[in-house]
């Protein structure tokens, strides 16, 4: 029955917090030296009067006192004191590995998506096009812009620099980011994500996941890299040759995002990476596309971060759901994501 | 907010692993499952019934019932388009203009249903005399094209939570002109499904993608479904309005009758257990908190 | 009926400088919305939801501060007897006006250019300080969203019956006495907003501010109070977060 349809009562919010208190309680007792600095401050609460804090983002300035303009928590880093909204939109910097939804398609640059205050720009000078790494855009790029990349597309970048306005700017001149085939697409709120130094992972039944640092997540099937033998689009075999050698070491831990054979240049530069066909997936790799996917929204529902490691330790306890569709039931959530925590306590 | 665009890669990926002869779900379900779903009723003190219900991906809907007393117009003959006339449908999507042509298709295919199969005798008071029922249905946030199953739901259960206050005065008015009395004791009212044979009547929408058809569709799986078909469940059968209708803006297929023999089958196979689940929900009535 | 009895009793049962029972959420609708809140005060029920800062249409762009734009709707099961409400309702308007101009004062705007914060205000149940109450459920909404903001905003309603204050009035009351709606700017005794349309006794006034203030300042910190313990709830998950990761 609970098979077809499950329609529960919300949650007294009362006797909920009664719940709560006494696991918070227990949580706190057993984060007690990490806890104890970390009070809430809200909107228009002083924080300190001693001008020798630079106010960074969530504080505000006024009569020689900072105050905070944000619920959160503060931070204080050397001398820069902010504070750190509980809860809000993904803040871009440099550096993230995020991936994004293309929205508009301008002059010579693409609007994307990536659950920022802003969309994101990418200027066509920051992606690889058709026809060799290093070539000069030219206006006919311009001109078909639309045919590499349109309004849809997934992608997956890394913020290049961030504007003035807070907006930021990606580029994806790099094998490892480009457009997103293969998998399904999954979002879960940024602040569960925490910055690392890679966000494209392996899992278990050949699935490569990237943990977009803006919460947006792909799961697809993992490609093995296969020799194929296209028709060579540009002449000058030295230069790939070096370029791509260059481009395969920097990137050698990637396992071949999109259809893309790192070893030749002419494949990587090829239209190929701007390809909307899917290889052929099976039909057990769809399923556990979808376990994954399920895994994901659990470790959420639960508001516990989202690493690779976590997303392995909820797989491997959801295999006790023969069907993962149980999954997304309230109570099967939370116990999977107990289940994860307890884990992670046994292993210290 | 509702629209949402998929990329080709996307669209193909899920069209492929809907229409495969063993289908998976984006999310794993069967395809006669629903997506979790939370649901209160009778949170709101002014109406004669209330319910609130919510869908795992946050689309929420509220609905009320109010009733008022309205006096028949004795002198029109049609009494039973009379009868029709004492039920209003209001709708409110968000972000929706309330003139709008999804707006008022919606709001009379729910009429058009309800009409049907609410105890209209049930709201006549006297000779003179009658209730009206105001159906007032708010969705506060959804993500579907057509969310017309959580309308649904939202409204069968509030007309099943409705009471309407018991009537103090003589019943035989047609001599007599007299303003109708209630009962100030909200413990004598009665329920408007209490004794009946009849049941609200439940919409149902199931998307159709080649062979295959899933209930409850997430907006990813309307948007690349061949054709949506709209059935109507109440009291252990299929009743009218069945009709088709289109989910995504491609192109449609056109659809065929083992198509709609199979949803058919289907809302008939899960129709009985959606009764069963939302009457608990209606019955419980511990908690009265809304949020 | 005496709406306050010789024994200093209104028709509630309250005394003359009581709040309504006061009830608040945050974080009601965590996946549709950026911030979200709930408010009862008394029988008045209000839903906020709000989406944003985000990216806006061109018409909306202004490139120095973020645009704030807020919508007022009035369900129509609200009032006893039902009522529908058009959008263009020149009362409804009008509210989302005063509500907009507060509410720009208070938002930091400036650090949300080229943005848009986008609040939606459902009223499910109208039993007097609709606008107040409206205001409060903003405020926290605001709030959730992680949205900068100088203070609290909290408003509250008060009247005068026969040269006796009554603070925090329901529907009946409302209809009968002269009041105003004050909204107040944290602890402080600034007001942000001020909404009086009908007429007061110019000798009681400083009085009548007097009270409201004070009861702004009340429900300022049970609104406070809902925003901390909300906030220790994620600060022990942002533990959890981090604190294995490693």
């Amino acid at each position: 029955m609970t098979e077809i349809i499950s329609i529960r009562k919300p949650l007294n919010p009362n006797a909920d917090s009664d719940v709560e208190s006494s696991d918070e309680e227990m949580l706190e007792a057993s984060l007690a030296p990490k806890n104890n600095n970390q009070s809430i401050v809200t909107p228009g609460e002083l924080i300190t009067e001693d001008p020798i804090w630079m106010r960074g983002h969530g504080t505000y300035y006024l009569n020689e006192k900072t105050y905070s303009s944000v619920a959160g928590t503060i931070s204080k880093v050397n001398k820069l004191l902010s504070v750190v909204p509980l809860r809000g939109r993904y803040q871009p910097e440099t550096g993230d590995h995020v991936v994004g939804r293309i929205t508009e398609v301008g002059p010579k640059r693409w609007k994307v998506d990536i659950g920022a205050r802003q969309d994101a720009a990418l200027m066509l000078g920051s992606v690889n096009l058709p026809g060799g790494v290093l070539r000069r855009k030219s206006e006919s790029d311009e001109l078909q812009m639309r045919n590499f990349l349109k309004e849809g597309d997934l992608l997956n970048a890394e913020v290049q620099s961030i504007f003035q306005d807070g907006s930021a700017s990606l580029h994806t001149r790099s094998l490892k980011y480009g457009k997103l085939r293969n998998g399904y697409f999954v979002k879960v709120p940024s602040s569960l994500i925490i910055r690392q130094k890679n966000h494209l992972h392996e899992l278990p039944g050949s699935i490569t996941i990237i943990i977009g640092v803006n919460g947006y997540i792909w799961i697809s099937k993992t490609l093995y890299q296969h020799q194929k033998s296209l028709p060579s689009t540009t002449g000058n075999n030295a230069l790939d040759s070096t370029v791509s050698s260059a481009a395969a070491k920097s990137n050698s831990y990637t396992p071949g995002q999109g259809s893309v054979s790192i070893t030749r240049l002419e494949e990587e530069s090829s239209w190929e990476i701007y390809s909307d066909k899917n290889e052929p997936i099976s039909v057990a790799t769809k399923d556990t596309i979808a376990r994954y996917a399920n895994c994901v929204k659990a470790l959420a529902k639960c508001d516990i971060g989202i690493t690779e490691t976590r997303i392995i330790a909820a797989y491997e306890a959801s295999m006790v759901y023969e069907n993962a569709g149980l999954l997304l039931d309230e109570e099967t959530m939370k116990s999977i994501g107990e289940d994860v925590l307890n884990r992670e306590r046994m292993r210290g | 907010m509702f629209k949402i665009t998929l990329s080709p890669a996307e669209r193909s990926y899920l069209h492929e692993s809907l229409s495969c002869l063993s289908p998976i779900r984006p999310d794993a379900r069967l395809n006669k499952q629903f997506r979790p779903l939370e649901a209160t009723c009778s949170f709101l003190p002014g109406s004669n019934g209330s319910a609130r219900i919510r869908m795992a991906d946050g689309a929420e809907c509220l609905a009320s019932v109010k009733a008022k007393v309205v006096s028949l117009q004795l002198n029109n003959a049609n009494s039973a388009q009379h009868l029709k006339n004492l039920i209003e449908v209001d709708l409110d999507i968000n972000g929706i203009r309330d003139d709008s042509n999804l707006s008022s298709t919606i709001a009379s295919s729910l009429k058009g249903s309800l009409v049907k199969h609410i105890p209209l005798e049930k709201l006549r008071l006297t000779h003179r005399y009658a209730f009206k029922l105001f159906i007032d249905i708010v969705v506060l946030s959804h993500s579907s094209v057509y969310p017309l199953t959580l309308l649904s739901l939202a409204t069968y259960m509030a007309l099943k939570s409705t009471k309407l206050p018991l009537l103090t005065s003589t019943v035989n008015d047609r001599d007599i002109e007299e303003q109708p009395m209630f009962s100030d004791d909200w413990e004598s009212s009665l329920a408007l499904f209490g004794d009946s044979s009849l049941s609200p009547p439940l919409l149902f929408v199931v998307a159709v993608v080649k062979d295959n058809i899933f209930i409850d569709p997430s907006p990813e799986e309307e948007s690349v479904s061949e054709n949506g078909i709209c059935l109507t469940y109440a009291n252990g059968k299929i009743i009218s309005p069945l009709q088709t209708i289109s989910l995504s803006p491609k192109d449609n297929t056109g659809i065929n009758s083992a198509q709609i023999l199979k949803a058919h089958a289907l809302v008939k196979e899960i129709g009985p257990l959606v009764v069963k689940s939302l009457d608990e929900i209606v019955s419980d009535d511990s908690i009265k908190t809304i949020f | 009926m005496e709406l306050y009895s010789p024994e200093g009793l209104r028709v509630d049962g309250r005394r003359w400088n009581e709040l309504r029972r006061f009830y608040c959420r945050i974080n009601t609708h965590p996946i549709v919305a950026d911030g979200s809140a709930y408010v009862e005060a008394g029988n008045t029920k209000i839903v906020c939801l709000l989406n944003g800062p985000h990216e806006p249409t061109r018409s909306q762009m202004n490139t120095q501060k973020g645009s704030l734009d807020i919508k007022l709707h009035v369900s129509p099961f609200s009032t006893t007897e039902r009522r529908k409400v058009t959008r263009n309702d020149r009362r409804i308007q009008e509210l989302s006006t005063i509500l907009k101009n507060t509410f720009e004062q208070v938002v930091i705007l400036k650090n949300y250019p080229r943005t848009i914060i986008e609040v939606n205000v459902r009223v499910l149940a109208q039993d007097g300080g609709l606008l107040a109450a409206c205001c409060n459920a903003i405020t926290l909404a605001l709030v959730d969203a992680g949205i900068a903001l100088y203070d609290y905003i909290s408003a509250v309603s008060a009247g005068v019956f026969d040269n006796q204050i009554l603070l925090d009035l329901n529907r009946l009351e409302e209809q009968d006495l002269s009041s105003v709606t004050i909204g107040v700017v944290g602890k402080t005794k600034k007001l942000s907003l001020v909404l009086s349309e009908t007429r007061l006794p110019q000798d009681r006034l400083a009085k009548v501010f007097e009270v409201a203030v004070n009861g702004c300042h009340q429900l300022k910190d049970q609104m406070d109070a809902q925003v901390a313990k909300k906030g220790r709830e994620k600060a022990i998950t942002e533990e959890l977060k981090t604190n294995w990761v490693q």
